[in-house]
């Protein structure tokens, strides 16, 4: 089993008098460490796969296995620590904190949760991860002083900062000129190589489907197309029947 | 601090307009309120004080004697034991008057007016020219011996000038009807409801009336070094008299439906029988118990108010607060999804109105602080006709500071309620619903 499988799952939302079936039994699997890009046009379900693969959302349908394990029957405080504890978000529309500055962003996921860390090493992995995202000149910056580019590195950098496991993504370049996209795109890389994080995307360009090693295509709330990059057949995580 | 304490403290920040406002709301009740209990807060002891000033005493001792047929008689005739106790005492006494008084009627011109007259010795008491202070004439016109101060009410009612003669009809300690002749020496200015009950005469003549002897009175007053030493002092005198000198009992209840300690006093004299003279002793306090009520009142009247604001206050609260949870919709779900818990989200919000609450309040107290000190600098003068109710002529404020951080409190706790619900909805959103429905 992967990092993370989905099994016949199915999104139904209500919109006013109507049901809208948004995901229509998609089930697929997810290697660790994998770069995975979650492509299709607008309203084929690519967010909303992509919210309950990160647990802000649960399916009408069907279950998510995060490492293992199902999520359907969790409570929205075990939601909440599984989230924190194992998921990074990357938002289309950055999404930082506006009353906080770059260090502070950056830092808050860590102030979460139960799990306590040491001052010195927090503030030794924070420099880090602003480092490495070129923003050491910026750490007293609030998010309204910066570029959309260094909005994406600041939320990256905080999608990273506990460590977690898998990394999502929704439409992360939508919002930033292709030069940079291109550039924001080159560290999330990078980080997935070093880091061994999984980084899973929801997306519309065609850069990211170009350098993912595993794309999911969706059309209308079904997955079109599972294959892993330079193969035909359909993917499949290790000891698991190939599902399309 | 708490991170989401400080979001929440930062978020005040963001649009400092809409702070400012709800702020100054929040600011302004408060104000108001502070100002009613300052003003109540002080009310109780002016008002005490003044009296004390014009009845000459925080505590009071007054003897009652009976005749052989059972007669009561309010007389002192030998203060020996008194005068002794209240210097054995240790209580920080000014000075000790002595004063004779009778309910009367007053005529001139066929014009009638029933008034209480004090006759005091003005030679001693020179306090109560400070204290009062004449429209007309003058305090040295009191060397006469039937010289009679009014005021300016009485005056008024009974249309007499300085130098008319006027007749008076009363009883003698004994209940024997009498006459005699005042000259008006002064007209003083109306000091209120209280000041208003009460003319003044020479000892020695109002004695004469009444029919004691010229070393004789009805009462002794202790003078304090304030208000605050009275009950102590009361205690103290009272324990130096018991054993030695007839007292009725201190502290008497509230019985047969008597509305003031004072009464109860008076109608517990009534039902008891002793030889000779009996002492009772009682302070300024007792007579003017009422003012409790008053003061009471007008802390009612406060709290009423600071409701009523707060009502007010909490819809725009409660209005706003709503807005702001829809305005900060992405960021709750964001927030959400990187950890932080439903409770979370509810306590950011309620971190936030605690804040404003308390920012708010501590700028109305501080405002009010600021008001009481300016309207305590007008000088009203001792001739005002709310004279009884200030501090040598000055409007003064006494806040209590456990009233103040109950306002705070209340300030507080209305701030959550009305905080409660867009907090509640706000915690409530999941966050794939917040994150659909951020701008």
């Amino acid at each position: 089993m992967g990092i993370v499988e989905l099994e016949n799952v199915r999104k139904i939302y209500p919109l006013g008098k109507v049901q809208v079936e948004a995901v229509k039994g998609v089930s697929f699997c997810i290697e660790k460490g994998d770069f995975i890009s979650i492509a299709g046009p607008s309203g084929s379900g690519k967010t909303t796969i992509l919210n309950m693969v990160g647990l802000v959302d649960q399916p009408t349908e069907g279950e998510v296995f995060l490492d293992g394990k199902p999520t359907s029957k969790l409570n929205d405080a075990e939601l909440t620590r599984l989230r924190h504890e194992t998921l990074g978000f990357i938002f289309q529309s950055f999404n930082l904190i506006p009353v906080l500055n770059v260090w502070e962003n950056i830092e808050f996921p860590l102030l979460l949760g139960k799990t306590r860390v040491g001052k010195d090493e927090k503030k030794e992995w924070i420099d880090h991860l602003i480092e490495e995202v070129g923003l050491s000149e910026w750490r007293k910056h609030k998010p309204n002083e910066l570029s959309g580019g260094q909005r994406q590195r600041v939320a990256i950098a905080r999608a990273l900062v506990t460590r977690p496991q898998i990394v999502l993504a929704d439409e992360p370049t939508a919002n930033l000129d292709s030069a940079t996209g291109e550039q924001i795109l080159e560290l999330m890389k990078k980080i997935n190589r070093e880091l061994e994080t999984t980084f899973i995307f929801s997306t519309h360009d065609a850069r990211i489907v170009d350098i993912a090693d595993h794309i999911i295509r969706l059309r209308d709330g079904l997955v079109t197309e599972n294959r892993r990059r330079g193969e035909e057949a359909p993917a499949a995580c290790q000891g698991e029947s190939a599902r399309a | 601090m708490n991170t989401l304490a400080n979001i929440a403290l930062r978020n005040l920040t963001r649009q400092k307009k809409r702070t400012v406002l709800l702020g100054s709301a929040i600011a302004f009740g408060v104000m108001i309120v502070t100002l009613i209990n300052g003003f109540a807060g002080a009310f109780s002891a002016n008002v005490s004080e003044n009296f004390a000033d014009l009845m000459a005493g925080h505590v009071f001792i007054s003897g009652t004697e009976k005749g052989a047929d059972d007669e009561e008689l309010s007389v002192i005739r030998d203060d020996s034991a008194l005068t002794a106790a209240v210097e054995a005492s240790g209580a920080p006494v000014r000075y000790v008057t002595r004063r004779s008084s009778f309910s009367g009627t007053l005529i001139f011109e066929g014009k009638k007016l029933r008034t209480n007259i004090d006759g005091a010795d003005l030679s001693k008491e020179t306090f109560l020219r400070d204290r009062l202070l004449l429209k007309e004439g003058s305090w040295d016109s009191m060397s006469d011996e039937n010289a009679l101060i009014l005021s300016e009410k009485i005056a008024s009612r009974l249309n007499v000038g300085v130098g008319d003669l006027i007749l008076v009809q009363l009883e003698t300690v004994t209940g024997q009807a009498n006459v005699g002749e005042f000259r008006l020496a002064g007209v003083s200015y109306d000091a209120g409801i209280f000041g208003q009950m009460i003319s003044y005469a020479n000892l020695g003549y109002v004695n004469r009336l009444i029919g004691l002897a010229p070393d004789e009175y009805q009462t002794m007053g202790v003078m304090l070094d304030g208000l605050r030493h009275t009950e102590a002092a009361a205690d103290a005198i009272y324990g130096r008299l018991y054993g030695g000198v007839q007292l009725f009992e201190r502290g008497a209840k509230d019985e047969d439906g008597a509305v003031t300690p004072f009464q109860a006093l008076m109608r517990q004299q009534k039902k008891e029988s002793w030889q000779g003279v009996k002492y009772r002793l009682f302070t300024i306090n007792e007579v003017l118990s009422q003012i409790e009520q008053i003061v009471a009142a007008l802390d009612t009247t406060a709290g009423v108010i600071l409701v009523v604001l707060f009502v007010i206050i909490m819809v725009g609260i409660t209005n706003t607060f709503s807005m702001v949870m829809f305005e900060r919709i992405g960021e709750i779900g964001t927030m959400r999804a990187l950890g932080v818990r439903r409770g979370g989200v509810r306590s950011m919000f309620l971190y936030e109105a605690l804040f404003l609450a308390l920012g708010g309040a501590v700028a109305g107290i501080a405002l009010a602080l600021v008001a009481m000190g300016v309207i305590s600098l007008f000088d009203f003068g001792m001739d005002s006709p709310a004279f009884i109710i200030m501090k040598n002529g000055h409007l003064s404020f006494f806040l209590p500071p456990l009233r103040a951080v109950g306002n705070v409190l209340i300030i507080a706790a209305l701030t959550l309620v009305a905080v409660a619900s867009p907090a509640g909805k706000a915690a409530k959103l999941t966050p794939a619903e917040a994150l659909r429905t951020q701008k």
